[in-house]
């Protein structure tokens, strides 16, 4: 059944393109993947094949009604292709209304239904499959029926009688606990998906006192960490309730993906395809998407690391994509002879040259780096003047950094927003530390000066132009002095100000709200220049990328677009998620996005094409912090659950784990040189933790690639270098300077 | 002394629903918000209702004008993000087209004008203008930009703005019964008149044309009238194109 996801009908091609969109645009139809759940002969309907070995009578059943279907919706050619290819003679046609169903296709279809053939009206079908439930029945009613087929084109809509899921589901769970040991763990990840589609199946089709029944009976039994998941579910009772949630939407149309070892599968497969258990089977494999693995089965904590989120594990083949994760080579700036130029440490004590010197940090193999992206693999910006000028600062100021380690750790400075009163919503540095920002809840955005260089506006037309333009500090006086003052106050927006970002060269700030629209402020004019508008719901988080120029922002629509400063539109969508987009990144050579949601995945784009790279899943909550580390590999993320976990971005792994926090952890950084990584929580605490060793000694080989059998180290407790805690302050970001002194900022909160 | 206070039953009830919801921790307001975003909403349901129900000339709201009212109040306050086909769908075709280049020195690098927030959002009115009867007094409907008046090249002898002028610009422009001779300032004169215009209220940027007004350079007498409005109008052309605060 996973194999012939690509379409009801191959013939219908409007219907195909519908079912595709609906499965997530990669890897659904590889048939050719050997490991997929082979498509068995008593699938249900939606396997609409056009392949010819349609022995099984019920294929051929399900062929006959799928002609029925297009017939009776008039569209003629469809049925005469399809007929044609199936090989089917003429009059096999049993005059029947049923309708056919399949998990997402069974939505597509009762879209077209409705539409009565029009297959191209995309929006109508979310409407359409919230009907189709209640669709079916009726239909399988009002057809003149043979019982076969009757039970295999009602499919999604109903599995048989529903007094009788809860006794499926028993069986199910009697089963299962009498298995043995090494399989039971495995087997059990069938149960919270199970439950849910089954739940939401007998919710829409208005058997609401079975489904409270249904789940009264079993929600106890899920694993503790969908606990919120289950409270939501138990609000809905009826099918309205269900319109415009698009999280649970998504959920009923997209696939629950688990990864089962191959002998766990066979014995599985094998009690559920016996004679009275044909229907959780069918329920299976409709909603379900069994990754089969060669292998020993896993244990219960390798399972619950991974599982967690709202669409299961991530396949195998959405983790394959090679990903550029290397650093841009940085470019050798020639140096303007000048006399305060700190030559870098090898030129010490050499006379100066009189020609110009080249930078000696980021040009010490001439060899490309085999996992780093080519230089123009995405458009940059090239370097201005002032762009050499700040980087020759950075290179100053590195050679000042203190080494930091376990023996050495920064010093921690915390800047306390006070009078506040819960509204500071956001943060942030500028990466000289120059200037903070801070968002807050009335839609205003602050800028400070952290040092005492006092902020000024740019004078006005009429006074610039009685300025010398020639004097050498022009860059001064075009500054207004009698605007100075220490912070600046920029208003604009209409709701709270949830996302900052500074641009690198410190000219732009950038704002994203809770009215939808994302602003670019002028840090030179303090004022507004450009509202950026696509998303129509709150934006979450926006950041510009390190190289400037490039932003990108996630909101509650559940996309993350990327935007060019100078274009009015997005440049590219990011859509796959299934729940709001809380947290956006770049990676340091600006080549991917890394977007964490509440359905508690983190995905990895590509910028160049919008694809999703890698889905990384294992939190037990939504992610709001997200962190790359300095030389691009690994990623780390923080989510409402209190954990850290640290992610192998090449392999597509989850390499540790960081358990130390007791609340929401709002802000990751690494220092700038990889060695420590710091977190900042709600339960107003900052914590250091050991980088380099966390990420010594990673065994990474295919077969854990392969089979998700990562092992964890349980050394939370020795990777923890120091918590530290603030009065009563979470800590919402944290900042290393150049020179990797650590900033915090948070709210005070009494 | 006050009676032990006791809460209210709809707030016990919304404190019931926070607690169902898996909500602990909230401050005392929310229950206040809470109920007071369930009154407006059940209010405004009930009222639509109502309204569809007279429409429907019936005498009792019945389920279906809730229904109705609900469904209408969902598709317009409570709109929810586009469906994930769409959304994918839509993605897959901006996704197609590639990065585009990026031009190299381009300035600040902002959308075209029209998408951004930089122009102004404000026009100055022009105060009113009475045009100064001074004998001579050409009557040239000056009216629209009465920047005009601040020319040191018009003959009109609107006095004040002629005094603004005449600090900055030695013109002689004198008046001689109905002749008079205008004498053109150089170009730099006026261009640094321009600049000092501000300080007359009806003035803005305007752009002079020496070299119109020039050729219009004649000693005449009604004539003049007519050449400058002739040399008006067409300055006034260039006020109106440039101009959009004095209106």
């Amino acid at each position: 059944m996973a194999a012939v996801q690509g379409g009801l009908v191959d013939a219908d091609e409007d219907k195909d393109i519908k079912t595709e969109a609906s499965n997530d645009s990669w890897g659904n139809n590889n048939a050719n993947d050997g490991r997929l759940l082979s498509p068995s002969p008593g699938s249900s309907a939606s396997a609409g094949s056009n392949k010819s070995a349609a022995g099984a009578s019920e294929e051929q059943q399900t062929l006959l009604a799928v002609l029925q279907f297009l017939r009776k919706n008039k569209l003629t050619e469809s049925v005469e292709i399809l007929r044609r290819e199936a090989g089917l003679p003429e009059d096999s046609l049993e005059p029947k209304g049923a309708e056919s169903s399949g998990a997402g296709s069974g939505g597509a279809s009762g879209g077209v239904d409705l539409e009565g053939g029009d297959a191209s009206s995309l929006l109508s079908r979310v409407t359409a499959s919230s009907t189709a439930g209640a669709q079916a029945p009726t239909k399988v009613a009002a057809g003149e029926d043979q019982p076969d087929v009757n039970v295999v084109l009602s499919a999604y809509s109903q599995q048989g009688d529903p007094a009788l899921y809860e006794v499926y589901y028993s069986g199910l769970k009697r089963f299962i606990e009498s298995v043995l040991d090494c399989h039971r763990a495995e087997l059990s990840q069938v149960f919270y998906p199970l439950f849910v589609h089954m739940y939401l199946e007998l919710v829409y089709n208005n058997h609401e006192s079975e489904a409270k029944a249904f789940f009264e009976k079993f929600s106890g039994d899920q694993e503790c960490y969908y606990e919120d998941d289950l409270r939501v579910l138990s609000s809905l009772t009826k099918k309205e309730h269900m319109r415009g949630n698009e999280t649970l939407l998504d959920f009923r149309t997209s696939k629950f993906v688990l990864r089962i070892s191959r002998d766990s599968y066979q014995l599985l497969k094998r009690h559920l395809q016996e004679r009275q258990n044909n229907q959780i089977w069918n329920i299976i494999q409709e909603h379900l998407y069994i990754d089969i693995f060669d292998g020993m089965p896993r244990s219960k904590s390798q399972i619950d690391a991974m599982s967690g989120s709202l669409a299961g594990e991530a396949k195998r083949e959405a983790n394959k994509a090679k990903v550029y994760y290397g650093l841009l080579k940085e470019p050798e700036i020639e140096l303007p002879l000048d006399d305060e130029d700190e030559e870098a440490e090898n030129e010490e004590g050499k006379p100066k040259k009189k020609k110009p010197k080249k930078d000696s940090l980021g040009s010490k193999s001439k060899k490309q780096d085999p996992n780093a992206p080519s230089q123009n693999r995405i458009p940059l910006p090239e370097l201005k003047d002032s762009d050499k000028l700040d980087k020759i600062m950075y290179m100053k100021e590195a050679t000042k950094r203190i080494r930091l380690g376990p023996d050495n750790l920064p010093s921690i400075c915390f800047y306390s927003f006070l009078n506040a009163y819960q509204g500071l919503t956001a943060v942030d540095f500028t990466d000289d530390s120059s200037l903070i920002a801070g968002g807050f809840a009335d839609s205003t955005v602050r800028v400070w000066s952290v040092t005492p260089k006092k902020l000024r506006k740019v004078k006005s037309a009429a006074d610039l132009n009685l300025i010398d333009k020639e004097s050498d500090d022009v860059l001064e006086r075009i500054m207004d002095e009698k605007t100075a003052s220490e912070s600046k106050i920029l208003c604009g927006h209409s709701g709270p100000v949830y996302g900052i970002s500074f641009s690198p060269d410190r000219n732009y700030l950038l704002s994203s709200s809770e009215d939808g629209t994302v602003r670019l402020w002028s840090l030179q004019t303090f004022t507004c220049l450009v509202g950026y508008k696509g998303h129509n719901y709150p934006v979450w988080d926006t950041q510009f990328s390190p190289h400037g120029y490039y932003f990108v922002s996630g909101g509650h629509d559940r996309v993350a677009r990327l935007w060019a400063t100078d274009h009015y539109q997005p440049l590219r969508m990011f859509s796959g998620h299934l729940a709001d987009v809380t947290c956006t990144r770049f990676h340091p050579n600006s080549n991917y996005v890394a977007t964490g949601s509440s359905d508690r995945t983190i995905r990895l784009w590509d910028v160049l094409n919008g694809n999703c790279v890698r889905i990384f899943t294992g939190h037990k909550g939504p992610i709001h912090a997200l962190a790359f580390s300095p030389n691009g590999k690994f990623l780390a993320s923080g989510a409402t659950d209190g954990r850290v976990l640290l992610w192998d971005i090449g392999h597509g792994l989850m390499v540790g784990e960081l358990k130390g926090h007791t609340d929401t952890i709002y802000s990751l950084r690494f220092s700038r040189d990889g060695e420590i990584l710091a977190s900042g929580s709600m339960d107003n605490t900052v914590r250091l933790w050991d980088a380099t060793k966390a990420f010594d000694d990673l065994e990474t080989d295919d077969f854990t690639a392969a089979t998700g059998h990562i092992h964890l180290q349980d050394n939370s407790q020795e990777l923890l270098l120091g918590t530290y805690m603030t009065k009563s302050t979470p800590v919402i970001h944290l900042h290393f300077t150049r020179r990797n002194l650590l900033l915090a900022a948070g709210a005070y909160n009494p | 002394m006050s009676a032990p206070k006791t809460i209210p039953k709809d707030a016990q009830v919304m404190i019931q629903i926070l607690k169902d919801m898996g909500i602990t921790e909230y401050e005392p307001r929310v229950i206040n918000q809470m109920l007071e975003f369930t009154y407006r909403y059940v209010t405004t349901i009930i009222e639509d209702a109502k309204i569809y129900a007279t429409h429907a000339k019936k005498s009792n709201v019945d389920a279906d004008d809730i229904k109705l009212a609900i469904q209408c109040r969902m598709d317009q306050s409570f709109t929810s993000p586009p469906p994930r086909d769409f959304l994918l769908e839509v993605a897959r075709q901006k996704n197609q087209t590639p990065l585009p280049l990026i031009k190299p020195y381009t300035g600040p690098r902002l959308p075209p004008d029209r998408y951004c927030l930089t122009a102004p959002n404000y026009r100055l009115k022009s105060i009113q203008k009475k045009v100064s009867s001074s004998a001579g007094r050409i009557s040239v409907p000056r009216l629209s930009v009465g920047a005009v008046s601040s020319r040191p090249s018009t003959p009109t002898l609107g006095t004040p703005s002629v005094q603004s002028v005449t600090t900055k610009v030695g013109t002689p422009v004198s008046l001689t019964g109905q002749r008079f001779t205008v004498q053109i300032p150089p170009p730099s004169q006026t261009t640094t008149t321009k600049t000092t215009t501000p300080s007359t209220p009806a003035v803005s940027n305007v752009l002079i044309n020496p070299s119109l007004i020039g050729s219009k350079n004649i000693l005449i007498t009604t004539n003049m009238v007519s050449q400058n409005t002739g040399g008006e109008s067409l300055k006034r052309k260039h006020e109106d194109d440039d101009d959009y605060d004095a209106l």
